[in-house]
């Protein structure tokens, strides 16, 4: 009598199972492989992100305020309209102090209708009573300890080998934690995906060898933009950090930004 | 001499521990993304995806390309530091395809830098439109070169 169970059969089933089992990364990498040739079509090739280290410089002496920047980063973006910017710029105005008062100065008032996109209504404050008055442009601070990494639950937040801070779309949860986390405010939930939205220092633009859409736009060369792997001898990047005394925002945070400014006043935040 | 054998229990236990661990990191090969941790923690896959975007400016050296005479009058006046995108608007379009035709200059684009205002440096050139000759800047100043008459 023949039974229907015997030992070659439970062997080739056995070996059929470990196949399968192994077969699995080898079909995986195939399949990673045919979705690459069919779908990176429009991604820069040859770009190396080990290979670079990013910086920006913002020269406050130097903003007029016209706000291209935040036009443009909107523009080349596609930034939802509404109060949603990735980059902007804030007017500073600070008042002389009341006569007798032993200060040196009196109120800041800080203001960015519109992210200064459309640039800047008239000044609140009569022009004999400013004292300084300067415009400060702002982006995320593109830090070497990024406080809105470290609170991702997800992992959808990262600090790529190039400095740039970057969202996984893909597994951004939207919990906004990393919108809290920010110091520098430059984080928000974007209205149309519902997942957090920043600067990403125009990923799509240096990989392909261009600038970040606000540093090609700002007509003042109040905005540096350079790679530190990289220098040139007559770089405008080592011009700058050579040529004035630099500060990062909120130092004492330890967030290490790798956006530096020249000519801020203590009453920037 | 007795042979040792394992004790059955002991062997389930062996064999189930096998079974969640084999389970485990099958399920992980399949769920984990291909290129998590090519840079970190991370999906290094992402890096790609966000570079994917398309530019909408093209920079000022694509336009150099064609219009490298402007360029180089420009570069010898005040207005040298500027894009040529910051007031003929995006056109990358029409860098990548010369039959598109460039969006046009928008008249007010002057005073957006140059309207008098308290905040701006006082080194930067700014008139008080009113106290001004008149409001057609284009009358007395050449955009590539401001400081020339036409």
């Amino acid at each position: 009598m023949k039974t229907r169970f015997n030992r070659r059969g439970a062997l080739a089933r056995l070996g059929a199972v470990l196949a399968g089992v192994l077969a699995l990364p080898v079909a995986r990498t195939a399949r990673a492989a045919v979705q690459n040739f069919f779908t990176s079509s429009n991604a820069p090739r040859g770009y190396d992100p080990t290979e670079h280290k990013w910086l920006i410089c913002l020269d406050a002496t130097k903003c007029i305020g016209c706000g291209l920047c935040a036009e443009a980063c909107k523009k080349e973006n596609d930034v939802p309209p509404g109060p949603y910017y990735r980059t902007w710029v804030e007017r500073y105005i600070i008042t002389k102090p009341k006569p007798g008062s032993a200060e040196t100065h009196g109120e800041t008032l800080v203001d960015s209708p519109e992210g200064g996109m459309h640039g800047f209504p008239e000044c609140p404050v009569p022009e004999d009573q400013i004292e300084q008055s300067f415009f400060v442009p702002k982006l995320c601070n593109l830090c070497e300890h990024p406080p809105c990494v470290q609170v991702c639950p997800v992992g959808a937040t990262f600090k790529a080998p190039d400095g740039a801070v970057l969202v996984d779309k893909n597994y951004c949860i939207g919990c906004a934690f990393c919108v809290q986390a920010c110091p520098y405010g430059a984080r928000f939930l974007s209205p149309v995906t519902h997942t957090a939205e920043k600067c990403t220092l125009c990923y799509h633009r240096i990989t392909r060898g261009l600038k970040p859409a606000c540093v090609e736009i700002c007509p003042a060369e109040a905005r540096i933009f350079g790679d530190l792997k990289n220098l040139q001898p007559d770089d405008p990047l080592r011009k700058f950090y050579e040529s004035n005394r630099t500060q990062v925002l909120k130092p004492h945070l330890g967030t290490g930004p790798r956006v530096l400014y020249a000519g801020l006043d203590e009453e920037v935040r | 001499m007795r042979r040792f054998r394992l004790p059955p229990q002991i062997l389930r236990l062996v064999l189930l521990t096998l079974a969640i661990v084999g389970t485990y990191l099958i399920a992980r090969t399949l769920l984990v993304p291909q290129s998590f941790g090519a840079y970190g923690w991370y999906r290094g896959a992402a890096l790609e995806e966000i570079a994917s975007q398309t530019p909408v400016f093209a920079g000022k050296k694509a336009c150099d390309e064609c219009h490298a005479d402007i360029q180089h009058q420009l570069d010898k006046f005040e207005h040298k530091t500027l894009s040529c995108e910051a007031c003929h608007g995006a056109n990358r379009e029409h860098a990548l395809n010369h039959d598109v035709v460039p969006t046009k200059v928008p008249g007010s684009l002057c005073l957006r830098c140059h309207e008098a205002n308290p905040s701006r440096p006082a080194w930067f050139k700014q008139i008080v439109v009113k106290n001004h000759y008149g409001d057609q800047c284009t009358d007395c100043h050449l955009p590539h070169q401001p400081s020339q008459s036409p």
